[in-house]
């Protein structure tokens, strides 16, 4: 289990998270979501061990994450972040080879490789370089480059993987496959945390949901439970509603009203 | 007495006059004075390569050019198949000369000489290498003689002007020679005195320092002032309008191989110089 | 939008990248050997065979062990040094416009040499006799390490080396050095300034074989250490927080890729005096033939580095005999124009992706 224990981070003198537990079990989906600035993306980089809070401790399968050399950590964990950046001419395949260690043996590196690109639609794709790709198409790669990173490692148990707003620059249907490739993972036995802008993906797609705001865990549990309109519309500010067409996924419906003043955030 | 030593020279280099086959005689010779002596002592024809301050006399063109004295290379010497490498004291850098000992070529270095018993030093040296002992010694005995007549002018100059010497202007302040500087000596064999001599070395020389120092007369080589297009570009400077040698236009330009060279023409470069300091306009 | 194929993505498709090490491996060989072989004095092939089984003739002796082997020798320890160095700040920086006198490694050994050739007279004659001829060299790889060492902790102090700080760092140094420079400039005589005008040119006709030796051991070790980081400065490549995410830990290997860099970067422009563009060339060559990964890019550019000055000091050495220009113009002239090329490029490029 990835276990975030009442952290506190602040950087400076701002304080950006305040006493927030999160847990994210082998096997499912969490989805975690709030307005710009609540301090998703904070609270996701304390969990890949990119530096330690101020207060509180961050577990992985028992082992705290601040003990832990980078290289023993990216065996356990993998990170795609929420702009994948690339300062090489490489190929996919390059790109890909990358996450694999040196002790793999070459025709597994390139069965994983080969698995992965299928798997987020890039399999024809191997020998390009990555700048020629689309943006979303990078992002795919990328995306690729972290799954083949967990299937690499030698570790027992699959790992977790942690996407940062993964869906922000894609079209609706990658947006949905790249939902479905991160739910597959999760099947397979990872932990999987998304951080999402989109609550209507975080309730179709996530087993659970967090909700966050201002630095705290406002809400946590099944979506339904989570969204409802009354939190939603407070939290974010905005006239939310909420429809539960059937009980277990809710359909959010921001109210647009395009010739309304500017809210209050102008 | 000069008509009697002037006699002994002539016979003795007539005497010398067909080459006999002793002493080297494929010379790489560096620095300005070294080979001006050579010259002098009539072993130019020996001279095979020369260092890029060997300016005079005016075959030297014609010579291989080693480059500078002090980054001379040690292969490319050795590629003019010489038997003799002789070079001022300065020659460098050291291990190039090193490496031209170990190849087994023969390497003198000269001593230093700034002064007349330097520069004689120097010819006897250049005599006893080149087994011209004869001829240096004659050498060595006419720059003494030419020496105290060129003294003597110099002497007769009661005035003893205030001279500056301006190297040249990189845009900005003039560079000006201080003292231990080659123009500091060759001004003062010459009856004059040095204007600059707040410092040591060549420096650029701030427009106020200049007015205080009230120079006389203004002292640049031929090539700058030609390079300038004329004195005048310096003399009309602000700085040197308020100077004696500026409102007096008293200026002297001279071939600066010639003034600096503290070699065989340093004589001639006093006398000149001295001649050059007495007239009283410009 | 056009795909530029480099020759890496033809050849090496073709033939897999081997032959290509063996053409570049086979390349160095050949200007070791012409380094050695040619020159201004035309030493035929029986006087190379009766040097190497000792019984030479004193002149071809000299020639071939004290004036061109160490040259070869040296002007090796140079390419390789360069250009791995230059190899692994491009990568670790992630700006193919890097070269190793960014982080002011060049700006101090210069502050240290030309502080020994105006000032020397003052303390040369305290030092032990043994240390005196090697005061030049010592003294340009102190300034080099005291001032690359001031460069990195000054950017580390918030905890990590903080990239950009260490840049501009770089640039301040270079300038404070430059100030150092020429007032040492400014008070030497006409000897030292024609001195400190052409060792800022730099040679590799050091003659020298302790100098030799101790740069080509410092060099080559280091560039050993450096030849190995090949994946971690792949990983570089994603970010430096992307790096870390993928296992790297990017503080250690920054720490390290300096301190190699400075090292060796530090003992070649110490014999050698500051020798420019192979750093910033050798490496982008290498990128071109062999494609950018970097566990093929740091051997290839080590390859064609030491090539590189080699021809270079061929170049020199051969132009106009008996003078030897400065190998810094024959490295420039290489440089200079192929500089403007990669500019050119890299504008094509941006301008296609617009």
């Amino acid at each position: 289990m990835l276990d975030a224990r009442d952290i506190t981070v602040s950087f400076g003198r701002t304080t950006v998270l305040r006493d927030v537990s999160l847990q994210v079990r082998p096997g499912e989906l969490v989805a975690l979501c709030g307005p710009n600035g609540a301090g998703k993306s904070t609270l996701l980089a304390a969990m890949a061990g990119d530096f330690p809070p101020a207060r509180g401790q961050i577990f992985i399968d028992g082992a705290v994450i601040s003990t832990l050399a980078p290289a023993e950590l990216a065996r356990r964990r993998a990170v795609l972040e929420q702009s994948p950046s690339l300062s090489a001419g490489f190929s996919v395949g390059e790109l890909l080879s990358l996450s694999i260690p040196r002790t793999v043996p070459p025709d597994r590196a390139a069965a994983l490789i080969a698995q992965k690109l299928h798997a987020v639609g890039l399999a024809d794709r191997i020998h390009d370089t990555c700048q020629i790709l689309s943006g979303g198409q990078r992002h795919r790669a990328h995306l690729a480059r972290v799954l083949v990173q967990l299937a690499a490692a030698d570790t027992p148990g699959t790992g977790y993987l942690m996407l940062d707003e993964p869906t922000s620059s894609l079209d609706i249907a990658h947006q949905i496959t790249t939902m479905r490739i991160a739910r597959r993972a999760a099947r397979e036995g990872a932990g999987v945390l998304v951080v999402l802008h989109d609550l209507n993906l975080a309730a179709a797609f996530a087993d659970r949901v967090a909700l966050m705001h201002a630095g705290r865990m406002v809400a946590e549990g099944a979506g339904a439970e989570v969204f409802t309109a009354g939190r939603l519309s407070a939290i974010y500010e905005t006239e939310i509603a909420v429809e539960h067409a059937d009980s277990r996924t809710p359909r959010i419906l921001p109210v647009y009203s395009p010739d309304a003043h500017a809210g209050p955030d102008l | 007495m000069r008509f009697l030593t002037a006699l002994l020279l002539s016979a003795v280099l007539l005497a010398s006059g067909d080459a006999r086959a002793a002493g080297p005689q494929r010379i790489v010779s560096a620095g300005g004075d070294i080979t001006e002596i050579i010259y002098q002592l009539g072993a130019g024809d020996r001279v095979i390569g020369l260092d890029s301050t060997s300016n005079f006399p005016a075959d030297a063109s014609e010579k291989a050019q080693i480059g500078y004295i002090r980054n001379l290379a040690a292969e490319g010497i050795l590629s003019l198949q010489p038997d003799l490498l002789i070079a001022a004291h300065d020659a460098g850098p050291p291990p190039a000369v090193e490496q031209l000992r170990a190849a087994g070529l023969r390497v003198e270095i000269a001593p230093k000489g700034d002064s007349v018993a330097g520069v004689q030093e120097k010819i006897r040296f250049v005599g006893t290498v080149l087994e011209l002992p004869e001829q240096a010694e004659a050498l060595a005995l006419k720059l003494e003689e030419d020496m105290k007549a060129s003294l003597e002018i110099a002497e007769a100059n009661t005035e003893r002007p205030r001279v500056i010497f301006v190297l040249n202007t990189a845009d900005g302040a003039p560079l000006v020679g201080g003292t231990e500087t080659s123009a500091d000596a060759i001004i003062a064999l010459a009856g004059g005195v040095n204007a600059a001599a707040g410092f040591e070395g060549y420096k650029p020389m701030s427009q106020e320092a200049i007015i205080t120092a009230a120079p006389d007369v203004l002292l640049m080589m031929s090539q700058t002032v030609d390079r300038l297009g004329s004195i005048d570009v310096m003399l009309s400077r602000p700085e040197f309008q308020l100077t004696p040698a500026g409102r007096n236009r008293r200026h002297v330009a001279m071939e600066g191989i010639l003034l600096f060279s503290f070699g065989p023409r340093l004589p001639q470069a006093v006398r000149e110089l001295a001649t050059a300091l007495q007239q009283k306009d410009g | 939008m056009a795909v530029t194929t480099t020759l890496q993505g033809r050849a090496a498709g073709i033939l897999g990248r081997r032959p290509l090490f063996g053409a570049l491996v086979a390349l160095l060989v050949l200007m070791a050997f012409a380094e050695v072989a040619l020159g201004p004095v035309r030493l035929g092939p029986s006087d190379l065979l009766k040097v190497l089984i000792g019984e030479g003739e004193r002149g071809p002796t000299a020639i071939l062990l004290q004036i061109r082997l160490p040259r070869m020798v040296l002007g090796l320890a140079v390419g390789i040094g360069l250009a791995l160095s230059g190899c692994a700040l491009q990568g670790v920086l992630r700006n193919p416009l890097a070269d190793p006198g960014l982080i002011g490694v060049t700006a101090g050994a210069a502050v240290g040499a030309v502080g020994v050739i105006v000032l020397g007279n003052f303390f040369v004659g305290d030092l032990p006799a043994v240390v005196r001829p090697y005061a030049l060299p010592l003294g340009a790889f102190i300034g080099s390490t005291l001032v690359t060492g001031f460069v990195f902790s000054f950017s580390s102090r918030g905890g990590g080396t903080n990239i950009a700080m260490l840049i501009l760092a770089g640039v301040a140094v270079n300038a404070i050095a430059g100030a150092l420079i020429g007032a040492m400039v400014f008070i030497s005589n006409d000897q030292q300034l024609r001195d400190l005008t052409f060792w800022s040119m730099g040679s590799i006709a050091s003659g020298n074989w302790m100098t030799v030796t101790v740069t080509s051991v410092v060099a080559v070790a280091s560039g050993l250490f450096l030849a190995r980081m090949g994946r971690i400065l792949d990983l570089f490549q994603l970010g430096e927080r992307a790096a870390f995410h993928a296992g790297v830990d990017i503080e250690r290997e920054k720490r390290r890729i300096a301190l190699l860099t400075a090292l060796s970067v530090g003992a070649v422009t110490a014999a050698a005096g500051p020798i420019g563009f192979i750093g910033l060339v050798a490496p982008h060559m290498a990128r071109l033939i062999v494609g950018p990964a970097h566990r093929h890019v740091l051997p290839a550019a080590a390859l064609i580095g030491g090539a590189l000055i080699l021809g270079a000091d061929l170049m020199v050495r051969l132009a106009i005999p008996p003078t030897e220009p400065p190998i810094g113009l024959a490295t420039s002239m290489i440089g200079g124009p192929f500089f403007l090329w990669l500019l050119m490029r890299r504008m094509r490029k941006a301008g296609g992706n617009a």
